[in-house]
């Protein structure tokens, strides 16, 4: 590739300026999720034969297998270690490496921020340049970070080294993957739906390869990082895929950049209405019109997991039936149990993936204010209040509206395989509808911090990653209660494992409220722009 | 001077971000039915003040007045009757112009099909149905432009409305302005061009540094009506007449300013002293300042 190199390195200081607090976080909390898996899944299975029988169930579980790939090699203890590192958390570390490389491509494009710096004394693929070398630069940290966090913890020093190198791989996968989605669209948000939706696809193929068709597998980064077999008798081979598959994505992409108009997608962009349609007449509507199509496509998202994850749930008590199995569920409580805990933790974790859309929107309205278009908005006989209302119902209505395709797509998906729809029905729905208190607290912190000053429109993520983080960790690192019990997501009743709690949940209504009321206020009285 | 009921009433205005003063006992009046230019360099609070009539900025002292009411608390009533193009305007990149015009008349309370909407995007030149994202900032401040001008507006607050335009539609964002006013309209127009100001309005207000320095007719702000002359002759001597300002030699070259009613005369003079090159300027908005600074100094004490 011809890339010369005028004008990246003061670019490449600028990306890291900017981003080192959002890597930094990251990667904080994706090593210590790879730190307290290490170490948790010895204290969960001390012994060698408990070992062995937990990596026989997961393999017994096509669900299970689906999400975090199969164990190629059950006697070994780095690869139950890290089966949800190696495929699951991977599509976080390529996640990374997208909102990265994107952050410094076209959204400096739609922005006109990179016409300013074009117009410097630097390389026409500079810019490109630039992000692809952060993007290099976060995936190979990625690797080294989480291979020497698993040999600190006691993992085998190769296998660690190797798993490592496999998140590096997928990482430069991403950077290859965005790089190339970042030229075809004008539209920053087209640009990451076709990199996010490109990642998702490659997903499923691996899921699909593993569980059925299995030279699938191999068409799929994903399906890289296991056949690797990073803990035993590795293929070395296969490290060389990534980084060829990056560097045909990172030709494509240069190529592809060579040939447009900065600011410009491949794509021509579509003309639009010449004229309103009369439902579009109010900063709601407006709003509403702004996140139509991320709603659509969360939609589809959370719809399509709820109908995989509600399917796993029923499978896992039936599929641990060897011996072995038997004594795991002994433990556990039985299979109902087992079900019953498996829905919960997924139930967790929608919860905190439907607030991330409220804090979506939270941030897009600071987005909003910061160019300047809310300040059209309130040149017009737009009150505050209505305009702060216009965030808080998007917020408050799509995420609720989210929880409930959740709760829904979840129960049948349970009832289906379960063969008992309203068995699925009565189990599934109370525990998604009792998450709602606690995403809708989320979103009231992240409103009123907004409302406070709008460039706190984005401290909705620091507190959902807080949050998320004292609730995967926070078990396993047994942080105590009060520390835990910051995160609403703690004080949720984990039905259908425990009873349904009102008081909780009434409380953190009223909080969720409380903060709303006093946003408005902040909001009403604060200076914009 | 000004009428009984002002439009826009501004007294001793402060407003602070952090350590800086960005307004510093701003006064400012506009009456019903004038063009008011609000004339100062960039950074001199032009869109500071702006913003606070408009309700967005919490002002720290002072008082300020639209149609009589409170800009701050009775926003909704009074943004019903004005019309507000911003510096830099900024659409939704995935709505249409045609989209954003439409929503911001109904967000004023006004009817897109009863309103002149095609007209105006007629004469703009404007194509409504690109996206917010693919148009030119001139383009994105004609959508402003149309939208502001479609429906009627008592009052009409433009900052820098020209700053993207070609001359071609600086004109037309003159032809609206006359209509608008001919038919009742008050205009706030805040700009760095004096050429600007002069061509439009009636009266205006001198801002720098968060104070107005002067305010006026531009009859009685003669200065701001002066002409720059610059002029080479064989034999350079002192153009010492009354009306002939800032005079100074430098070799062969006589630059000055020099009054309207004195003009004439100027050219008579320097024609007759054999002038080879002529180059006439309107003043520099430096050189504005500076005689407003000065003050009440007289024309002989400037010209020595």
């Amino acid at each position: 590739m011809n890339i010369a190199v005028t004008g990246v390195a003061p670019l490449i200081r600028l990306a890291v300026r900017r981003d080192r607090l959002f890597i930094g976080g990251w990667a904080v909390l994706l090593l210590g999720v790879c730190a307290a898996s290490a170490t948790a899944t010895l204290s969960l299975y001390p012994t060698s034969s408990q070992q062995i029988a937990a990596a026989e169930a997961i393999n017994a579980s096509p669900a299970l297998v689906a999400l975090y790939g199969p164990i190629l090699d059950t006697r070994s203890f780095g690869e139950l270690a890290m089966t949800k590192m190696t495929v699951l958390y991977a599509v976080f570390v390529a996640l990374l490496v997208v909102v990265v490389v994107r952050r410094h491509t076209r959204t400096e494009e739609e922005s006109g921020r990179a016409e300013l710096l074009a117009g410097t004394a630097m390389n026409r693929a500079a810019p490109l340049a630039a992000a692809v070398a952060e993007g290099i630069g976060v995936s190979v940290l990625s690797g080294v970070g989480a291979a020497a966090v698993d040999a600190a913890a006691g993992l085998s020093l190769a296998g660690s080294v190797l798993f490592g190198a496999s998140w590096a791989g997928i990482g430069l996968v991403a950077t290859g993957l965005t790089a190339a989605a970042c030229q075809l669209s004008a539209s920053t948000r087209t640009c990451a739906a076709v990199a996010a939706g490109a990642l998702g696809a490659l997903f499923v193929l691996r899921a699909v390869g593993d569980t059925s068709v299995s030279w699938l597998s191999w068409l799929s980064p994903f399906g890289w990082s296991t056949q690797l077999s990073a803990w035993s008798n590795p293929r070395w081979w296969v490290l060389l895929l990534y980084p060829v598959t990056a560097a045909g994505l990172l030709s494509a992409a240069h190529v592809l950049h060579a040939r447009r108009d900065l600011g410009n997608g491949l794509f021509v962009a579509r003309l639009g209405r010449a004229a309103a349609s009369s439902r579009l007449g109010g900063v709601i509507t407006l709003t509403g019109r702004l996140h139509a199509t991320s709603i659509l496509l969360w939609t589809a998202i959370v719809g399509v997991l709820g109908l995989a994850l509600g399917a796993i749930a029923p499978t896992i008590g039936k599929l641990l039936s060897s011996p072995s199995g038997r004594s795991l569920l002994a433990r556990i409580g039985g299979a109902g149990a087992m079900q019953d805990t498996m829905l919960a933790a997924e139930l967790s974790i929608f919860a905190v993936v439907t607030s991330c859309f409220a804090v979506t929107v939270v941030s897009r309205s600071g987005m909003e204010e910061h160019d300047g278009r809310t300040e059209q908005v309130l040149g017009t006989a737009t009150s505050r209040h209505r305009a702060y209302l216009a965030t808080v119902m998007t917020a408050v209505a799509g995420a609720t509206w989210l929880l409930l395709v959740t709760g829904v797509t979840m129960a049948v998906g349970f009832g289906a395989v379960a063969g008992n729809l309203s068995d699925g029905v009565g189990r599934v729905l109370p525990a998604v509808l009792v998450q709602l208190p606690a995403v809708w607290l989320v979103a009231a912190l992240s409103v009123s911090a907004y409302a406070l000053r709008s460039r706190w429109a984005t401290a909705g993520w620091a507190l959902l990653a807080a949050f998320f983080a004292l609730g995967q960790l926070g078990e396993m690192l047994r942080f105590p209660t009060w520390l835990t019990g910051l995160s609403p997501f703690t004080h949720v009743p984990r039905m259908p494992v425990e009873r349904f709690a009102l008081a909780p949940l009434a409380t953190m209504t009223l909080i969720a409220v409380a903060l709303f009321a006093v946003g408005a206020v902040f909001y009403r009285r604060r200076d914009i722009g | 001077m000004s009428s009984p009921t002002p439009i826009v009433q501004v007294r001793n205005v402060v407003k602070t971000f952090g350590r800086t003063r960005a307004l510093d006992g701003l006064d400012l009046t506009v009456s019903a039915g004038e063009v008011h230019g609000f004339l100062g360099p960039n950074g001199a609070g032009k869109s500071t003040t702006i913003r606070a009539l408009l309700g967005m900025l919490r002002i720290d002292s002072g008082s300020m007045s639209l149609f009589g009411c409170d800009p701050w608390t009775d926003v909704v009533a009074i943004h019903r009757r004005l019309a507000y193009v911003p510096g830099d305007v900024s659409l939704w990149p995935n709505l249409s112009g045609g989209e954003t015009i439409d929503l911001l008349l109904r967000m004023r309370g006004a009817d897109p099909r009863s309103s002149q909407r095609s007209e105006m995007l007629e004469r703009f030149e404007l194509d409504p149905s690109k996206k917010g994202r693919a148009y030119s900032k001139g383009n994105r401040q004609k959508v402003a432009l149309v939208a502001a001008f479609a429906a009627d507006a008592e009052l009409l607050i433009f900052d820098e409305p020209t700053s993207g335009l070609d001359p071609l539609m600086e004109e037309v964002f003159n032809q609206c302005v006359a209509e608008r006013t001919s038919t009742g309209a008050t205009v706030l127009l805040s700009s760095h061009i004096l050429s600007e100001v002069d061509r439009l309005a009636d009266r205006v207000t001198l801002i720098r540094n968060g104070r107005a320095i002067e305010s006026g007719t531009l009859a009685e702000l003669r200065h701001l009506r002066r002409t720059h002359l610059r002029a080479e002759i064989p034999q350079p001597f002192g153009l010492d007449l009354p009306g002939v300002h800032d005079l100074s030699i430098d070799g062969s070259v006589v630059s000055c300013t020099v009054e309207p009613a004195m003009l004439a005369g100027t050219l008579a003079e320097l024609s007759r002293a054999g002038v080879c090159t002529l180059t006439c300027t309107p003043p520099t908005l430096e050189e504005l300042f500076l005689d407003a600074y000065r003050g009440t100094v007289t024309a002989a004490e400037v010209g020595q």
